[in-house]
C-alpha cells in the first residue's frame, strides 16, 4: 500500500465531498476519472476505496465505481462499460447502467440498477467491503441528521436530546456504526472471502438500524421529501441487498460454522 | 529489544511453552477451585517469564508492549486454564495501583499478585451506590498518620478469597471528596459475607468496615484523587481485559457449534448472528489494543466496546437457550450457570443504560440530560 501523508489525505478527501456534493451518476463518474479514480484504485485500493465509498454514503450521492472494484479485482480494466451481472439478494441479479443518466428500472432511491435473468459466479470479497463502507457513509449521515434534528428540536420545553429514550437510540446508532467499521478495518486475513463476507453484514445491519433509529427520532418531518433523511433511508435498503443482505449473509456465516465445526478467529493482535 | 516483543513471535513461543507445561485444571468447579488454579497459572506464568511480560521493570516486569499482556490473557484463558472472572482481576487493578500507589508500594506488591501469592479485590460500589458511584458514603476519618474507615461495599468480586482491597471512600464532598486506600482484607475490623447468587457461584461479597484503621501510607495518590482513579480504571476494565473475556466466549462459542452442528441448517441464521456479533466485538476490542498500544489514551470510546460485550455475551447465551431447548432448564451442564450469569453482563461494570448515557454525553456531544 502506498503511504498517504494526512494532509494531503485531508486535501483528497475535500476535493472528493465537494465533487461528489456537486453531481451524482454518469457526471459523477467523469468527475472521479478526472480526478484519478483509476490510479486511486490500482496503487492505493486500502485507502481510496474506504474513501470514496464511504463519502458517496456521506453526500447521498452515486456512481458506478462499484463496477470498477470488480473489474479491478477481477483483471479486468478499470472504467469498462460491460455490462456485468452483480448478485442481489434473494439469489437474483442486477446490472448497473454506467452509461445511461437515469435508470428505466423503477429501483428505490435512484440507483442505476435493473434486475437481469441470469448471472454468473464473481469475486465480490472486495466490492463487498467497498458497498460496506458505502453503508456505514449512509448510517453516518443519517445519524448526523438525527443528532442535529435532536438538538434543534424542542418539546416540552427543552431540545429532544435532553430525554433518555432519545439519547439511546442515538447511541445505539454509534455503537452499531463503530463495530461496523471494525469489521471493515481489520487488516488482511487468512479468509478475505469471510472477512468481508461478516463486514458486509455488520455494516448493513449497522446502517438498517441507524435507518430504524434515526427515522424515529426525526418524527414526522423524517417522512416528508422535505427532510434529506428518506434519501439515505432508501439508500441502504438498496445497498444492504446488493451483493447480499445482511440476513442472508449472516446466514451464510452459520452455515459455514457447521461445515467447519468451529468459529474462525479471523484476527489476533 | 527481545525478539519476544514482537506479537507474534511472542505468541508462539508461548503456545511452545503451554504445549510442554500441563496446567489443566482439576475437575473441581468449585469457585474456591477456579482461585486455587488461578494461583497455580499466575505463580507458572510469573516464574517462567511470560506473566512479566508488558509490566513495567519497576514492580518485577519485564518491559516490552502491553499487548503482550493480552495475548498472554487470551491463550491462558481461551484454553480453559484459568476462568476469565478471577483471571480479568489483573487487567483491572494492577495498572490503577502502579499509576496511583508510591513506587516502593507497587515495587512491594505488585510481584506478589502477578505472582499468585496473593488475591486483590476492588471494593467500589455500596448499597447506596451503584450506578451513581460518587453518592458512595464509607467514610475515611484522618487521625494523625492514620486513617479510619467505617461503612459498606457490595458486589466486590472474590473478596473473601483476597489479601488487599483497592477501596474507594469520602473524605469530603463530591466528586474531589473522594479518596483511594490500598488496604488489607485481614486488618481488625473487616467482615467480608459472600452474597447467594442466582447463578450458584457466590463471587460477590458484602464487605463491612468497622472502625478499620489504615496506615497514611496506603493511600493512592492524595487526598481527593479517588474518582479520577475511578475514571482512569474503567478503560483498563474494558480494553486488555476484554480480548480474554473475548477468547472465553469465543471456545463457549465452539462448543455450542459443536452440539448443534448437527441439527443442520435451521441453526444457521441464529449462529450466524451469534457469530457476527462475535467477530464485530473481537475486531473493535483489536482495534482498541492498537490504539492502547499506539498510545492514546483510552476513555469514552471504551463505552463502546462495554456495549458490544454485553450485547455479543447475552447473544451467545441467548441461542444456547433457543437451540438446545431444555438444556439449560433441565440439565446440570456448565450452559445453566454461565446462561444465568450472562445476564449479568448488562449489569456489572456499569450498566448498559450508564454505558448509554456515556456515549450520549460524551462521544455524540449531546449536552446534559
Amino acid at each position: 500500500m502506498t503511504t498517504v501523508d494526512r494532509d494531503s489525505l485531508e486535501l483528497l478527501e475535500d476535493g472528493l465531498r465537494k465533487t461528489m456534493l456537486s453531481c451524482s451518476g454518469p457526471d459523477l463518474d467523469a468527475a472521479l476519472t478526472e480526478l484519478g479514480w483509476a490510479d486511486m484504485l490500482t496503487d492505493m485500493p486500502d485507502v481510496a476505496v474506504p474513501l470514496v465509498f464511504r463519502l458517496l454514503g456521506e453526500t447521498g450521492s452515486h456512481a458506478s465505481v462499484l463496477v470498477d472494484v470488480v473489474l479491478h479485482a477481477t483483471g479486468n480494466t478499470i472504467g469498462d462499460t460491460v455490462e456485468l451481472p452483480l448478485p442481489y439478494a434473494g439469489n437474483s441479479w442486477v446490472v448497473w447502467d454506467r452509461v445511461s443518466a437515469e435508470t428505466a428500472e423503477p429501483t428505490l432511491g435512484g440507483l442505476p440498477l435493473r434486475r437481469e435473468e441470469e448471472g454468473y459466479p464473481i469475486r465480490v470479497a472486495e466490492a463487498r467491503v467497498a458497498v460496506g463502507w458505502w453503508l456505514v457513509g449512509s448510517a453516518r449521515a443519517m445519524l448526523a441528521l438525527a443528532r442535529q434534528h435532536a438538538l434543534d428540536r424542542v418539546q416540552f420545553g427543552k431540545p429532544i436530546a435532553g430525554f433518555q429514550a432519545v439519547r439511546h437510540r442515538l447511541a445505539e446508532t454509534l455503537v452499531a456504526i463503530e463495530g461496523a467499521e471494525a469489521t471493515l478495518t481489520l487488516p488482511g486475513s487468512e479468509s478475505p472471502d469471510l472477512t468481508s463476507l461478516l463486514a458486509k453484514a455488520a455494516a448493513g445491519k449497522a446502517a438498517l438500524t441507524a435507518a430504524k433509529h434515526c427515522q424515529q427520532i426525526l418524527g414526522g418531518i423524517g417522512f416528508t421529501e422535505e427532510h434529506d433523511l428518506h434519501r439515505h433511508v432508501k439508500r441502504v435498503l438498496v445497498l444492504d441487498g446488493l451483493l447480499g443482505s445482511s440476513r442472508e449473509l449472516t446466514k451464510k456465516a452459520g452455515a459455514g460454522l457447521r461445515a467447519r465445526g468451529s468459529a474462525p478467529r479471523l484476527t489476533h493482535l | 529489544m527481545s525478539e519476544l516483543h514482537e506479537p507474534a513471535a511472542f505468541r508462539a513461543a508461548l503456545q511452545e511453552w503451554l504445549a510442554e507445561n500441563d496446567l489443566t485444571p482439576p475437575e473441581d468447579h468449585s469457585l474456591e477451585s477456579h482461585i486455587r488454579q488461578f494461583a497455580r497459572v499466575q505463580k507458572a506464568l510469573f516464574e517462567g517469564d511470560w506473566g512479566r511480560y508488558g509490566w513495567p521493570e519497576h514492580v518485577g516486569g519485564l518491559g516490552g508492549p502491553q499487548i503482550l499482556r493480552a495475548i498472554v490473557g487470551e491463550e491462558v484463558v481461551g484454553r480453559r486454564l484459568v476462568e476469565p472472572g478471577p483471571y480479568s482481576m489483573i487487567e483491572v487493578l494492577t495498572p490503577t495501583l502502579i499509576d496511583y500507589a508510591t513506587p516502593e508500594l507497587a515495587a512491594e506488591m505488585v510481584p506478589k499478585w502477578l505472582s499468585g501469592q496473593e488475591q486483590w479485590c476492588q471494593g467500589f460500589s455500596e448499597p447506596g451506590s451503584g450506578s451513581d458511584l460518587a453518592s458512595l458514603t464509607t467514610r475515611a476519618v484522618q487521625d494523625g498518620d492514620r486513617w479510619v474507615i467505617n461503612g459498606q461495599k457490595v458486589w466486590t468480586s472474590f473478596a473473601q478469597f483476597s489479601d488487599r482491597c483497592i477501596l474507594l471512600t469520602r473524605t469530603g464532598e463530591g466528586h474531589a471528596g473522594i479518596t483511594a486506600f490500598f488496604v488489607d482484607t485481614d486488618t481488625p475490623g473487616i467482615t467480608i459475607r459472600p452474597l447467594h447468587t442466582m447463578h450458584g457461584v457466590d463471587e460477590f461479597c458484602e464487605v463491612y468496615f468497622d472502625d478499620v484503621v489504615v496506615d497514611a501510607g496506603r493511600m493512592l495518590g492524595n487526598p481527593g484523587d479517588g474518582w479520577q482513579l475511578a475514571m482512569d480504571l474503567l478503560p483498563y476494565e474494558r480494553s486488555t481485559c476484554f480480548w480474554q473475556r473475548i477468547a472465553y466466549l469465543y471456545s463457549r462459542f465452539d462448543a455450542l457449534i459443536d452440539e448443534v452442528k448437527e441439527q443442520g441448517q435451521v441453526v444457521d441464521s441464529d449462529m450466524g448472528e451469534a457469530y457476527l456479533a462475535l467477530h464485530t466485538l473481537r475486531c473493535r476490542s483489536r482495534a482498541t489494543q492498537h490504539r492502547l498500544a499506539d498510545g492514546h489514551k483510552l476513555g469514552p470510546d471504551t463505552s463502546i466496546d462495554k456495549v458490544l460485550l454485553a450485547g455479543a455475551e447475552q447473544r451467545l447465551y441467548d441461542t444456547v437457550h433457543d437451540l438446545l431447548p431444555g438444556v439449560i432448564e433441565l440439565d446440570d451442564t456448565p450452559w445453566r450457570t454461565e446462561y444465568l450469569y450472562s445476564r449479568a453482563a448488562t449489569i456489572y461494570g456499569g450498566t448498559a443504560e450508564v454505558q448509554r448515557n456515556i456515549i450520549a454525553r460524551r462521544l455524540l456531544d449531546l449536552g446534559k440530560e
